[in-house]
């Protein structure tokens, strides 16, 4: 007995050993990002270390916003993320319940399309995308253009479908015989039930258009159109820039994810290990 | 019945509307683009300027192996680690669970255009701290941005750094789905935990580990904002040119959009194939 | 009817001079970089004297960016441009192949004969396909050397006697040993080819002939050029840094010399306030003891989307920046722009002796060398070209090639798949 608690004790030693210089080296970037943030421009570009955070913040903030609408930016991207979500929950979830809960002709056409282009890469469409949504309908630099297009991914159908087929037949066929129309069903009996997955769905979603870069970085080419993104990305290339403006952009960005990720943990590592994202 | 199956078309109808037009149609319409030469007004039937020019074009075939290089190299690296990373945590004799879980899982939620600027200061080749860092340690400093292979190394650790934990977390979830008993019966058989590891998780983590190596591939071939904003379009010169990027620059520097689908083409058949040869390999293995 | 009345405006300013403009008004946005952006903002307050009711905003979006938005604005139709748009020449003929309707002709808006027959020709060619005028020039960059007059006496080097690429070399040697921490040179060996470039055209050489139908970057006095690039990259005479990069050591005093387009003057002058009278100028060596000394290095111009609101509005700042000596010299004297209008040469600002140069003529030095410029066409390939030559040179500097010749025939190789275009005999 004794033997085996050393053992324990050994093993734990070990694991912990492996995993703290780890987690540390993993944490860094972003208490970088804290720290660089509040540092005077001088103080980054010099030739000592500094690892704990300063008091420029707000200095660094004020600059940022002096080079680009910064807060114009958070609130287009802001917008963009919610009704995207909002949308394609809705979306995935009345397509997910058709598939999963009716039997019509075409079912097995669509489900083998959904399925048979889940694999490719968004690269194949950003082309075509591109060209219709700006030179065909002329929409660049609208929210129709931040929001419609990105609303094709069929990860969420497939989830949502999944969820649904989960569900007993006589939840629903109760409804009918008392007869309730279909789209109650779906909107009050069904919905509820699925409660879980539409949380992790949402995050998931949400998550993915606050970082999404290539579309928006395509489709605007106007400043007040811009999500924050793309208005930092854009700030890296250019010459006379603050670094510390850039930092507080990038923690203004990465501080509502990371806050969502820590209360909504459980629903976020749910999403993910679905496979919902990408 | 009936009206039950036109109930399914009206909830299906406003999805696949978005789905046909903004997905099915520029699949197809893709295809159609990458036999016409688009460099100068108007459009014309050529393949030869797209996929005739796709196999001698030299910065092509650069972006190609730059890409398999970080597949080769990234994928596998990240994957294993992944799987040591979901392994160890979800030891039971882990203290201060939720801030190491916090620490891998973090990365996964920071967007590429923060992490790239972060990244940029910390390898700054003069005034990064990771160069301090290593010159502290009595070691010459690394031209990060200056030299192929450091910078090649460099999105290699950015990429490891943002996803390995979005791929512990599915495979975490896949080892918290084998049933306890197992390990138990093999504990008591007096299994050492080593072997337990490679005899028991392995085999049954399969499947998810594969699913895990698929979307590496899927994200690898199409790897863009990294060499974009890190290492400042593929620098040095093009030597951290991805296919994600080539196609970018094809597409939207120079507008070559016949050009451009037929590399989009390439991107999509090449994920497709070597996802394909995974799972083969995968299963066979067994 | 505001467009008859602007045009009768116009006829106005160009026939009186510089008569006041009472009928444009409206607000103007231009996009342009760095210190050009803020060189078109120091024009603004003698245009408002003229034309008080226009407002023009200027953004500063990175070069790559107005490219990039410019480019992705015409394929939209038109969609988020201003009502200015900066393009470099180099890069100009891409747009006009690939969307000449995006862009008015400015010869409908008045940019007659006369006032463009005002600039060199080599700075309109690229400007003026067809019989349309997309762009009027703005400025030009002819090359020169920028250098740390305390460093170089410190070694006891005379710039004078630098005639040729190997006396730098020398200098340089000299000027390391005797400044320690100080780098001769810096180029962005990781980003860019502008060194190739300027040694390139210095040459008479490169990527295209001068009609633009065939390849000439494998000819010989490119492939010299590469070579001394690297010549100088293993001596360990210049060091790879951007362009910030190269600001920075400007400002930190750990590089002796930076070659650039004449423009550079007032980034130094900007960047680095505190090393006033320390800073010198002399003209680029040769490969050859007799060689010619001037190349042009970047430059670039105005145009007017077509979808622009305020065409007439927009015409008249561009003529006011471009087209009087007063715009000009007001761009030159406050950031370094260096004009491309002939009659700006003439202006009595250029015989100043300049402070912060120690008080150097600096510009009768930079722009005595514009006449002996070869001009090298951009063509709409030029990005293509430039970015084959990027990776060839990373590469041949890493020792990727036997020679300059295997680097510079790869080169060509390349740009041939890429443009269709036949390689120079």
């Amino acid at each position: 007995m004794r033997s085996k608690s050393a053992s324990t004790f050994r093993r734990s030693i070990a694991l912990h050993a492996v995993l703290v210089p780890l987690a540390i080296v993993w944490l860094f970037p972003i208490w970088m990002m804290v720290v660089f943030s509040t540092m005077p421009e001088n103080a980054i570009f010099s030739p000592n270390i500094h690892l704990i955070p300063s008091n420029r913040f707000w200095e660094n903030f004020l600059i940022l916003q002096a080079d680009t609408d910064f807060l114009r930016t958070i609130f287009v991207s802001v917008v963009v993320a919610l009704v995207y979500t909002v949308l394609s929950v809705m979306l995935t979830s009345m397509a997910g319940w058709a598939l999963a809960r009716y039997s019509f002709a075409g079912k097995g056409l669509v489900l083998s399309i959904i399925l048979g282009t889940l694999t490719l890469p968004y690269f194949v469409v950003v082309i075509p995308q591109f060209i219709m949504v700006a030179r065909d309908f002329g929409l660049s630099n609208t929210w129709f253009a931040l929001i419609v297009p990105p609303l094709f991914n069929s990860l969420g159908v497939l989830f949502m479908r999944q969820s649904f087929s989960m569900m007993p037949a006589e939840l629903f066929d109760a409804a009918r015989v008392e007869g309730v129309r279909e789209w109650r069903i779906f909107l009050f009996v069904g919905m509820p039930l699925a409660r879980p997955t539409l949380a992790a769905l949402s995050i998931i979603l949400f998550l993915a258009s606050w970082n999404n870069y290539l579309w928006p970085l395509l489709i605007n080419n106007r400043p007040d159109m811009m999500t924050a993104p793309v208005a930092l990305g854009s700030l890296i290339g250019l010459t006379k820039v603050s670094w510390g403006g850039i930092m507080v952009g990038a923690v203004l960005l990465t501080a509502p994810m990371i806050a969502v990720f820590v209360l909504l943990q459980r629903h976020f590592i749910a999403g993910i290990a679905a496979g919902a994202v990408k | 019945m009936r009206m039950r199956t036109r109930a399914a078309y009206g909830f299906l109808a406003p999805y696949l509307l978005i789905f046909t037009t903004f997905w099915v149609w520029p699949i197809v319409f893709s295809f159609y683009l990458s036999f016409l030469a688009t460099r100068t007004q108007p459009w014309r039937f050529n393949p030869a300027a797209t996929w005739g020019r796709l196999v001698i074009d030299p910065a092509f075939l650069n972006a190609l192996k730059n890409t398999l290089v970080i597949l080769v190299i990234q994928v596998p690296v990240m994957i294993a680690l992944a799987t040591v990373l979901a392994v160890l945590l979800n030891s039971q004799l882990l203290r201060a669970r939720g801030i190491m879980r916090f620490a891998f899982f973090a990365p996964v939620v920071v967007g590429e255009a923060a992490y790239a600027a972060v990244f940029r200061l910390m390898f700054n080749a003069d005034f990064g701290i990771i160069n301090k860092i290593i010159t502290g340690l009595g070691l010459p400093p690394v031209a990060w941005f200056a030299s192929p292979t450091a910078a090649m190394a460099l999105i290699m650790m950015a990429v490891t750094w943002r996803w390995v934990g979005y791929n512990a977390i599915i495979i975490l979830s896949g080892l918290q789905a084998i049933p306890q008993d197992v390990y138990e019966a093999a504990t008591l058989d007096r299994v050492s935990k080593p072997r337990q590891f490679f005899f028991i998780t392995l085999p049954l983590l399969r499947p998810i580990i594969l699913f895990c190596v698929v979307l590496s591939i899927i994200g690898t071939m199409q790897l863009f904002a990294e060499p974009f904003l890190i290492t400042n379009r593929g620098g040095p010169g093009q030597a951290t040119e991805t296919l994600g990027l080539f196609l970018y620059r094809q597409g939207f520097t120079v507008l070559n959009f016949g050009y451009a689908s037929a590399v989009a083409y390439t991107i999509a058949a090449l994920a497709i194939l070597i996802s394909l040869a995974n799972l083969w390999l995968g299963r066979s293995a067994k | 009817m505001r467009m008859t009345l602007g045009r009768a405006a116009l006829a106005l300013v160009l026939a009186t001079g510089s008569a006041p403009a009472f009928a444009q008004s409206g607000e103007i946005t231009v996009w342009s970089w760095n210190v050009a952006a803020s060189s078109l903002e120091s024009t603004i307050e003698g245009f408002n004297a003229q034309y008080p009711d226009v407002t023009v905003t200027v953004q500063d979006l990175g070069n790559q960016q107005v490219f990039d938005r410019t480019l992705a604005g015409c394929a939209a139709g038109g969609a988020g441009l201003p009502d200015v748009l900066s393009i470099e020449n180099h890069e100009a003929e891409i747009f006009w192949a690939q969307f000449p309707d995006c862009f008015t002709d400015l010869k409908e808006l008045g940019y007659t004969e006369e006032i463009a027959s005002g600039f060199p020709d080599f700075k309109r060619v690229e400007l003026e396909p067809g019989d349309a005028a997309y762009a009027m020039p703005w400025d030009s960059g002819p090359v020169a050397m920028f250098y740390r007059r305390d460093y170089y006496e410190k070694a006891g080097v005379n710039p004078e006697d630098i005639k040729t690429w190997d006396d730098f070399i020398e200098a340089g040697k000299k000027i390391m040993e005797a400044n320690p921490g100080v780098v001769m040179s810096q180029a962005d060996l990781n980003g860019d080819t502008e060194w190739f470039r300027m040694i390139a055209n210095e040459q008479g050489c490169g990527y295209f002939s001068r009609d633009g139908n065939a390849i000439t970057v494998n000819q010989p006095a490119c492939v010299a050029a590469l070579e001394k690039v690297k010549e100088m990259v293993d001596a360990g005479l210049i060091t790879a840094a951007d362009w910030n990069e190269k600001i920075q050591a400007n400002t930190a005093g750990t590089v002796a010399t930076q070659m650039y387009g004449g423009w550079y003057e007032g980034t130094i002058r900007s960047a680095s306030p505190d090393l006033a009278g320390k800073w010198g100028v002399y003209r680029m060596p040769s490969v050859t003891a007799d060689g010619p000394r001037a190349a042009n290095l970047g430059g670039s111009s105005l145009a007017i989307p077509s979808v622009s609101e305020n065409k007439e509005a927009a015409w008249a700042y561009v003529n006011y920046t471009l087209g009087t000596n007063e715009g000009q010299v007001t761009m030159l004297r406050e950031f370094g722009l260096v004009p491309s209008l002939l009659s700006a040469l003439d202006d009595p600002y250029m015989q100043e002796p300049q402070p912060y140069w120690d008080g150097q003529k600096v510009w009768i030095d930079i722009l005595g060398t514009l006449e002996q410029v070869v001009p090298s066409r951009g063509t709409p390939f030029f990005g293509d070209a430039d970015g084959i030559m990027n990776a060839v040179q990373t590469q041949y500097i890493n020792g990727g090639f036997d020679s300059a010749q295997a680097a510079a025939d790869n080169a060509a190789d390349q740009i041939a798949v890429v443009t269709g275009l036949p390689i120079a005999e």
